[in-house]
């Protein structure tokens, strides 16, 4: 068996024709070198397969089972794809679409909202639980070899994260908003499961960054989940991701203050968890505006200068380039129009406008809850040097219900309102919209990630289950094809014996498109 | 928390957690909430979120834990200043309280009541709607709104609906084929790629979209989606208070 190091050891490898991890490699850019489908074959591109995922129809315990939905990014490797829904994971043929084997986790309860994927290391495959499991399988015939509590469903937690595998760690991310518990991401062993260390998404007591926060209490329930899977830069040895809102979500005058590490993008030694900076997207976050959005690492110029450097397209509808090296912000925009924030500090930070928390009568408020963009996956083209961000302007009015000193849970909400969708193309020097393609009709946000290729081809999903193809230079749509529901996850492209496919999910069932070059 | 849905978050309650969670029982519940008042209340709190002397029960891992007082009753017995001869009952009563209280914080995204958003000025807010705002091009205070005061059980439902309201009339499409071919109708769905209509006399039509078709959207909330980039906070406020009289 060809061995899966090989594929990971570098980001964008040139000549991986694998998807073995959820980004597709390391760097979050969701970009692929293939190209034999490209912008002129693509009017011959056609659907090879379906694949339905049936989880069977025993209940299983826990909130928000419903119909089956494949919200995870298969990983392909050696021809085998490897899909999860919430419990239940699936080998599938990635030449015919056809199953291997399923395996079903009987779950303890915890919120089944969706998992986004698995994670491959040798021979063995990694996916999370509802109730707080690390399940580890025989990528051969789907045989539990093991698995490990990462979280405490006694305390709402919940597991919806895709592993990340870096060297012999398997990362892992948690869940949950209910009550206020803080969030953390952890390692585990590889081999045996075994916990290496965890890292909170709150400062260390004493600390200067502790002082964001008006009192232990509130930093120790104050939220933080890592809700989107890790990049990595095996150069400088970091791991990247976002944390999520502070907690309680909505009243946030029981923790005034900026409320670190929550909302913040974060670089970690995957060794030893040792924080090595940090950047805050959203200070102070009152509107659910998790700042998870995949952390994307690419090397480019800014100022005439080379740099190792890390975007984000975040929920709260700012563009951020960092120093990936340093966490030095380079560039803070918006990416859609925004009206929430008064400017930007010395750190390029955005500042929460107060008359636009949450307020007892409302305030309007655009992004909405569901944000700007949410979990789907931007993706960076190389070869256009264009971030691309399948985005919402949508509006709501935030409630604040419990104006009491010591709001826990919420204690507020949104009422949403309306929305567009437009897939946007960002220039990484300046933060500008380069173009911008707004989806037709009134779609509201669309949950689709993107993928870019070598073939000149932009491939995302419409707010109208459309699975469509652009110009990643111009925004101009060349092909699409009508899905039964509109996409649900991010779609991946892999080359087997000569032919190129691109495989996409909708509700419950995968989409298989290949290109078969004779 | 990510949503599977806007339009569901809002809608979305506490549902996480173990599934072999204690039920509550009410009745224990109300029990259990006398036996905390006379015990507990001065240091943990009127709703258990912990004061200066007794820590946040919501918040505590160990009432999390428990069940029927597996946890809670060998605690009392084993934490100093606490009520160690409470029976068992009285426990098992308490616990039920505090899971109520851990269930409702749990649901606190939903509103116990609905806000009060009748906060403007009716005047100020007649003012705009005839002036800045623009609203009297289309709307008549004593033709289509006459009474919509009256129509709203909750006055932030009013609020809700005059900044998304809902169309009164579908939009309509204008489609010119590449023969010239001139269609207009009311527009069923549209996309980068197809376009269809129902014509007046009830006939469903779809073209395909290209560059020799020349699609033209009339609808008829565009004014609507505009005006929340202008509107301030005030505004609102003010317009939702003058609507609300226009009983």
């Amino acid at each position: 068996m060809r061995t899966l190091l090989f594929t990971l050891c570098a980001a964008g490898l040139f000549g991986q024709t694998d998807w073995p991890t959820y980004n597709g490699d390391y760097s979050g850019r969701r970009y692929s070198a293939l190209d034999k489908i490209n912008q002129s074959t693509i009017n011959s591109l056609a659907l090879a397969w379906v694949y339905r995922a049936n989880p069977g129809r025993e209940p299983q315990a826990g909130g928000g089972n419903n119909a089956p939905v494949i919200k995870g990014t298969p990983i392909e490797v050696n021809g085998v794809l490897y899909v999860t829904i919430p419990d239940h994971a699936w080998a599938v043929d990635a030449r015919s679409g056809r199953e291997i084997w399923h395996y079903a986790w009987k779950s303890k309860g915890g919120w089944h909202i969706g998992n986004r994927g698995a994670a491959a290391w040798h021979d063995t495959l990694y996916f999370e639980t509802p109730d707080c499991n690390l399940v580890a399988l025989n990528m051969a015939d789907g045989k539990e070899r093991w698995h490990k509590s990462i979280c405490d469903l006694e305390q709402f937690y919940y597991a919806s994260v895709a592993p990340i595998v870096v060297k012999d760690h398997v990362i892992t991310g948690v869940s949950g908003d209910d009550l206020d518990i803080p969030g953390y991401i952890e390692s585990h062993n590889a081999r045996t499961g075994d916990l290496e260390w965890r890292w909170y998404a709150h400062p260390e007591p004493g600390t200067p960054e502790a002082k964001t926060w008006p009192s232990l209490e509130a930093m120790m329930h104050g939220g933080g989940m890592t809700w989107v899977p890790s990049t990595y830069d095996a150069s400088l040895n970091l791991i990247y991701f976002g944390t999520g809102n502070p907690q309680p979500v909505i009243a946030g005058q029981g923790r005034m203050g900026s409320n670190l590490y929550t909302e913040c993008i974060i670089a970690l030694n995957p060794d030893s968890g040792k924080l090595a900076w940090y950047f805050q997207p959203s200070p102070h976050d009152t509107h659910d505006w998790d700042a998870v959005q995949t952390p994307v690492l690419f090397d480019g110029e800014i100022g005439g200068k080379p740099r190792k450097l890390l975007a984000q397209a975040s929920r709260n509808g700012w563009f951020f380039v960092l120093d990936r090296a340093t966490g030095e912000r380079l560039v803070s925009s918006e990416f859609v129009k925004t009206n929430w924030a008064l400017g930007v500090d010395a750190k390029g930070q955005p500042i929460p406008n107060p008359a636009k928390q949450p307020q007892k009568d409302g305030a309007l408020v655009t992004p909405n809850q569901g944000g700007a963009i949410n979990w789907p996956s931007p993706s960076f083209d190389p070869d256009t040097g264009l971030f691309y961000a399948n985005a919402a302007r949508a509006w709501s009015v935030y409630y604040l219900y419990d104006d009491g000193d010591k709001p826990e849970g919420w204690g507020g909400n949104d009422r949403s309102g309306y929305s567009e969708a437009m897939l946007q193309a960002i220039d990484y020097h300046t933060g500008q919209v380069r173009w911008s393609h707004k989806w037709p009709g009134n779609g509201g946000g669309v949950r689709s990630g993107l993928l870019s290729t070598a073939g000149k081809l932009l491939f995302a999903g419409d707010p109208n289950s459309n699975f469509v193809a652009l110009d990643p230079s111009s925004g101009a749509p060349l092909w699409h094809a009508g899905l039964h529901a509109s996409l649900t996850n991010g779609p991946i492209t892999y080359e087997l014996d000569g032919a190129q496919y691109v495989v996409v999910a909708a509700g419950d069932s995968l989409y298989g498109f290949a290109m078969r070059v004779k | 928390m990510f949503c599977l849905a806007a339009l569901t978050c809002s809608v979305l309650v506490g549902q996480a957690g173990p599934s072999e969670r204690q039920t509550v029982d009410a009745a224990a519940a109300r029990r259990g909430r006398q036996i905390y008042t006379q015990y507990c209340i001065n240091c943990h709190g009127a709703l258990a979120k912990g004061t200066a002397d007794g820590p946040d029960l919501i918040r505590s891992a160990l009432v999390l834990r428990d069940r029927l007082g597996n946890e809670l009753v060998p605690a009392l017995k084993r934490l100093p200043g606490h009520k160690a001869d409470l029976s068992s009952a009285q426990v098992v009563d308490i616990t039920h309280f505090l899971k109520e209280q851990v269930e409702a914080t749990a649901k606190d995204r939903n509103a116990d009541e609905p806000p009060n958003v009748l906060t403007g000025n009716a005047e100020a807010g007649r003012a705009y709607f005839n002036g800045a705002g623009g609203c009297a091009r289309c709307h008549a205070a004593t033709g289509d709104l006459a009474g919509i005061g009256r129509r709203f059980k909750d006055a932030v439902d009013l609020q809700q609906r005059f900044l998304f309201p809902r169309a009164t009339k579908p939009a309509t499409v204008a489609v010119t084929a590449a023969d010239g071919t001139a269609v207009k109708g009311q527009l069923v769905r549209i996309d980068d790629f197809n376009v269809s209509l129902r014509t007046a006399v009830g006939e469903y039509r779809e073209f395909v979209r290209g560059a020799n078709v020349n699609v033209e959207v009339d609808d008829p909330l565009a004014r609507h989606h505009e005006l929340l980039d202008v509107y301030t906070d005030q505004d609102i406020h003010n317009v939702v208070r003058y609507l609300e009289s226009l009983k």
